[in-house]
Parts: structure tokens; C-alpha cells; sequence
């Protein structure tokens, strides 16, 4: 792509959060989404493939639906409550379907159908800023709403880390096994929002950094499906040993930073009286872990059928930078002991 | 006072006829409809010189015929329930990983004619002829026919004379659609036994768009006429885009992770007969081939 093109659209991305997260009128916040959506469509299409136009396509049409119920519900809680305010919506009917429309933006379930098939027709550093950048701004927005009503977040929640990890389960393409990993992931998120919202956002700090090293890292060995994740040991062995512990920190297991958040979750469940709740979601955790387990046994613990006759691409120079790679991924392993400080750090 | 029964209306040949004669006097009754509808489900275009079908006649309603489709769609719908705690498509992990060939049809028995299509020009008004049976001892399946160019004549058609099988969609409990994923392969392996002619294989993915229906990925198929079988591998990289015949001009290269069907056309403009025998359609991985696309898309306007 022309590099001003490029440029122009990133900058309009970052135009488009930066607005939302700066402004308190509901119709500025929307039109922050409506930049982000807007301006992330020529990325996704870039390609010209069939299947990138239908990524493109549904993914348009699911975000401008969830706009115009966000800005309905502006309008109805203006109608109601005679202000614009994103903190004062006080009324439950604009809150709760204004809760809607951001759940469908980010996929929550069940309102999440689109995220695999979006995810799976994108190449991989487009799919990473579906990912990572575009559920910021919606969040921001939920986690600035006053909870109405509080069993309609935890049951967005717990649909979210059962199905994230269900549907999850059989898929061989990484970017749909990403895309259930993202709901489950911000199923986790949404069931805290009511009670601690500095968890909230902790955990979208933890799992930005964990998906974007994963991505980062599928993008590397330049793999789309379990089967060519299986012969990454070939281009580069520190990566592919140190892969499948980020895998596992995505799936919550101490002592990696992934189970920083869920501990924190499941604790603040406990006091609130919610001990079914947390248990629920503990155990769907379990179906999420199978499969990341699933892919770090295939990347390190399998040596893939294999002719190579040429070079093993180890030895020759990268091709890409790792600094990023680098530094998130210390980040998604070993903050665990940093557990005190982050959650001082991210207290809102 | 009763209600005028009116139990059967005249057909539409006699009131026109009825119009002719008594154009001036003839007073019809104006909540009635003029004409009884003959054909209520119209199915598709009907040539004319095609005959009119009675589709009243083929419709078989029955219920062990119910029954059997209740049975059939429940057990899909079991089997794909617990074949989830298999792994994917039903099978383990590590058999997935360590799939490199797969066999995808083969023709052992008279139930596996059944997951393909045939059709030819006859369909347009052609004279070409195509049938399908299993070759000797049930190992293969045996398409022959006589192929011929002769257009029709309705005054449009300027060109004719194709022969066709196509393999039916998957399809999952209570008729989804179900695509075939072929994303550990790389290239299709057949084992055909032909006549010499150039036949096409087609290869059809899902798509979303319905302008995209008739988007079909096609490359060539050129069989030997021997009594040897030939082995035919064919790089998924190699198949082309094509719409209806034409080819597009912006290649893509064929995501295999939903194929729908596969078929095998006819269509070299030589009169006369053919046959295919085909003994299996598998896929297989080359690891030794690495190209995703052999078409290159040259720039041809300036980049914006």
C-alpha cells in the first residue's frame, strides 16, 4: 500500500480512539468508533482477496449496526434524561441497550458470530489491530457506563468464556482459535466491569499484550493453521520454545502473567457473593487452556513431518524485526511478581 | 339466500375462447380470478420445445420417507455432537497433524454415484449426451457419452456442446451447508483413465457475495488415452479464477479452507464420444511446493 495511504489511515485509527477516549458526549464518542471502523476497512480490503471483501464486508456491516443502536441509545437516554452525558446515562433501558451495541462491537457472546469468519479472511497484522487497538474504544465507553443492571453483564460474561472456549475447541485455523480466545478473554473482562473496573482494565492491558505477541509470533513463522505451526521449530527455535509459555499465559496458568487477571477476577467474584459465577468461569477457563495447550504441544512438543532439503531457515538472517516480539512477550511471561504495582498502576 | 357456489372455474382456453365469440356480452364474475393457475411451483425456465413437466407427479409424499429424514438428520446431528470430543472433523489431533493424504471420493459402490451431479447441454437444448456408472468390479466410476457441438436453435445461443460432473455440496445435519477443508493439503492427486481429450476440472469455494455464485477455480486435465492410469497431481497454486467460462482479471489465489464441490467438464468442441474412468479424488501435501499463486498481478494503472 502506498505509504501515505497507510499512514493516513493509522493516524486516523489512533484519530478515531483518542477521540472516543477523550470525550464525554455520547455523539463525539460515536463518531470516534464510526472513524475506527471507517478507517480500518481499506487495511482489511487491501488485499483484494474474496474472502478479505467478505471479512470486510460483514465486519462493516456489524460495527455500523452496533453504531446505530449506540447512538439510538444515546439519543432515547437525551430523550429521557435531557443530557448527553456518557456518565450521567442513569436511565436502565438506553444503558442496557447501549451495553448491547458495544458488546456487539467488541464480539462478546452472543453477539459474536461475526469474529471468527472477520478474523480468519484477514492476514495476520490486520487481524492483530482487530484485535488489540479496536476493542479499546468500545470498552473505554463500557467501562464509563453507570451498571443498570447488573445480571445482564454477567451473563454476557459467563456466554462469553463458554463459548470463547467451546468454539474454540475443534477449529485448526489460528486466526478463528484467536477470535474465540478474544471473547473468552473479554468475557472475563465484562464480568468484573459492575464490580471493579480496574480489573477491567488490567486484564485489557494483560491481553493486549499477550494477543499481540501471539500474533506477532504466528506471523513470524508465517502460520495460519496448526499444521504449519508444527514446523516452526524450523525458523526459530527461541521463538518456538518460548511460544507455547506465552500460549499458556493466554490460558491463565500461574506462574506466567496470564493468571494475574483471572486470579484477581475470580477474588473479587468471591467477595461480591458470587461464588457460582466464578466457578462457572473458572471452569470455562479450562476449555480455553485445552486448546492453547492444544497449539503449544503442536509447536514444541511435536516434531512435524518434514522434508526440508534446502537451509533450515534458523540460519539464515531474520527477515523481520523482533524488538516488538521481544518486549511483549517478557511482558506476557513474567509479570506475575509485578501483581502489587500493576494494580496500584491501573486503579482507576 | 345461499352464495353462488362456483366449484370449478372454466380454464383460461375457454373463456379466451368464450372473449372471442362474445366479446360485448359476456358478463364474467369480478371477485373471481380470470384463470385457474395450471402450475403453481414454477421450478426454473423452460426452454421452449421443452415439454411441461407435471411436478405434482414427482413430489412423493410418504411417511416413512419422513421418518427416514428424521432419523438421518438426528444421527448427523449426534455424530457431530460427539465428534467435538474427537477432535477436529471427528478425528485426533495427531492423526490431523500427521494427515498428509487424504482420499476424498472414491467409487466402490453404487451409493457413491450418488454424491455427484451430471449434466450437459441437453439442459440448454443441446444434443450432447453424458451418464454415469461404475466401472468393472465396482473399483471406478465410469462417465462416458457423446459429445456434441451442434447449438441449439433457439436464436441466441451461438456456441454448445459440453459435458459435465460435478460433485454434490457437503451438507451437515438438516441440510447446512458443510465445505470441505483442505488447508493441511496442497494439491489435488487424481487417478483418471482417459480417452485422450482435454477434460477441465473445476473446483468450487464458498462465497459470500451473490455475484461471486458462479466464481469457479478451473485447470486443465489432460488424459493420456492408454490402457495406463494416470496420476495427476495438481498444485492448488495452479487453478485459476474464472466466472461462467471467463476468466477474471484479477487473480486470487484458491483459499482451500471451504471448498464446495469439485467437477470434471468436457467441453474441447470435437464431436463424437468420450469416456472418463476415475478411480480416486484425493489431496495431498508437497512440502517441496511452496508457490501460493502462479499468477502474478502485474500493476497495469498507477498506485494510488
Amino acid at each position: 500500500m502506498n505509504p501515505y495511504v497507510l499512514a493516513t489511515l493509522l493516524f486516523s485509527l489512533g484519530l478515531g480512539t483518542t477521540l472516543t477516549f477523550a470525550s464525554s458526549h455520547w455523539l463525539l464518542a460515536w463518531m470516534g468508533l464510526e472513524i475506527n471502523t471507517l478507517a480500518i476497512i481499506p487495511l482489511m480490503a487491501q488485499h483484494n482477496h474474496p474472502r478479505a471483501i467478505e471479512a470486510t464486508t460483514k465486519y462493516f456491516l456489524t460495527q455500523a449496526t452496533a453504531a446505530a443502536m449506540l447512538l439510538f441509545a444515546s439519543l432515547t437516554n437525551a430523550w429521557l434524561t435531557g443530557q448527553w452525558d456518557i456518565q450521567l446515562m442513569s436511565h436502565p433501558l438506553p444503558t442496557t441497550l447501549a451495553s448491547l451495541a458495544l458488546a456487539l462491537k467488541i464480539g462478546l457472546a452472543p453477539l459474536h458470530t461475526w469474529l471468527p469468519e472477520v478474523l480468519q479472511g484477514l492476514d495476520l497484522p490486520t487481524g492483530l489491530i482487530l484485535s488489540t487497538w479496536q476493542k479499546l474504544a468500545p470498552l473505554t465507553l463500557l467501562l464509563q457506563l453507570q451498571p443498570m443492571n447488573s445480571s445482564l453483564l454477567i451473563i454476557l460474561g459467563l456466554t462469553s468464556t463458554l463459548i470463547g472456549g467451546w468454539g474454540g475447541l475443534n477449529q485448526t485455523q489460528l486466526r478463528k482459535i484467536l477470535a474465540y480466545s478474544s471473547t473468552a478473554h473479554l468475557g472475563w473482562m465484562v464480568l468484573v466491569l459492575q464490580f471493579a473496573p480496574s480489573l477491567t482494565f488490567l486484564t485489557l492491558i494483560i491481553y493486549l499484550t499477550m494477543t499481540f505477541s501471539t500474533f506477532l509470533t504466528f506471523n513470524l513463522n508465517n502460520s495460519t493453521t496448526i499444521n504449519t505451526l508444527a514446523t516452526s521449530w524450523a525458523k526459530a527455535p527461541v521463538i518456538s520454545s518460548l511460544a507455547p509459555l506465552m500460549l499458556l499465559s493466554l490460558g491463565g496458568l500461574p506462574p506466567l502473567t496470564g493468571f494475574m487477571p483471572k486470579w484477581l477476577i475470580l477474588q473479587e467474584l468471591t467477595k461480591q457473593d458470587l461464588a457460582p459465577a466464578a466457578t462457572l468461569a473458572a471452569l470455562s477457563a479450562l476449555l480455553s487452556l485445552y486448546f492453547y495447550l492444544r497449539l503449544s504441544y503442536a509447536m514444541a512438543l511435536t516434531m512435524s513431518p518434514n522434508n526440508l532439503t534446502g537451509t533450515l531457515p534458523w540460519r539464515l538472517l531474520p527477515s523481520q524485526h523482533s524488538l516488538p516480539l521481544a518486549i511483549s512477550m517478557t511482558a506476557s511471561l513474567s509479570l506475575l511478581p509485578l501483581t502489587p504495582a500493576l494494580t496500584a498502576l491501573f486503579t482507576l | 339466500m345461499s352464495l353462488p357456489t362456483i366449484t370449478r372455474l372454466p380454464s383460461a382456453r375457454l373463456l379466451s375462447s368464450l372473449l372471442l365469440h362474445h366479446q360485448h356480452h359476456l358478463l364474467l364474475p369480478s371477485i373471481a380470478p380470470l384463470t385457474v393457475p395450471t402450475r403453481l411451483i414454477h421450478a426454473e425456465y423452460r426452454r421452449p420445445g421443452k415439454p411441461k413437466e407435471n411436478l405434482w407427479q414427482k413430489i412423493n409424499i410418504d411417511f416413512s420417507k419422513g421418518m427416514k429424514g428424521i432419523k438421518k438428520n438426528f444421527t448427523l446431528l449426534k455424530n457431530e455432537f460427539f465428534d467435538r470430543w474427537v477432535g477436529p472433523e471427528g478425528k485426533p489431533i495427531l492423526e490431523h497433524m500427521l494427515e498428509q493424504n487424504r482420499v476424498v471420493w472414491e467409487f466402490r459402490g453404487p451409493e457413491s454415484l450418488e454424491h455427484w451431479t451430471l449434466s450437459s447441454d441437453r439442459e440448454v437444448g443441446g444434443q450432447s449426451e453424458v451418464y454415469l456408472k461404475l466401472g468393472k468390479n465396482s473399483n471406478t466410476c465410469f462417465l462416458y457419452g457423446t459429445l456434441n457441438c451442434t447449438p441449439p436453435r433457439d436464436g441466441e445461443t451461438r456456441y454448445s456442446g459440453y459435458c459435465t460432473m460435478r460433485s454434490k455440496q457437503p451438507l451437515a445435519s438438516f441440510d447446512r451447508k458443510k465445505h470441505h477443508d483442505w488447508s493441511s493439503f496442497n494439491t489435488l492427486h487424481l487417478r483418471v483413465r482417459g480417452d485422450g481429450r482435454p477434460w477441465m476440472i473445476n473446483l468450487a469455494t464458498e462465497t459470500y457475495f451473490s455475484h461471486q455464485k458462479d466464481d469457479i477455480y478451473s485447470y486443465f486435465l489432460y488424459t493420456r488415452g492408454g490402457p495406463y492410469w494416470q496420476d495427476v497431481k495438481i498444485p492448488f497454486s495452479k487453478f485459476f479464477l474464472a466466472y461462467r467460462g471467463r476468466i477474471h482479471d484479477t487473480q486470487h489465489p484458491l483459499w482451500v479452507d471451504k471448498v464446495n464441490t469439485i467437477g470434471f467438464t468436457l467441453g474441447d468442441k470435437a464431436n463424437g464420444p468420450f469416456q472418463l474412468e476415475i478411480d480416486f479424488i484425493g489431496v495431498c501435501k508437497d512440502y517441496a511446493h511452496t508457490e501460493e499463486c502462479a499468477y502474478e498481478m502485474y500493476k497495469r494503472n498507477p498506485e494510488v
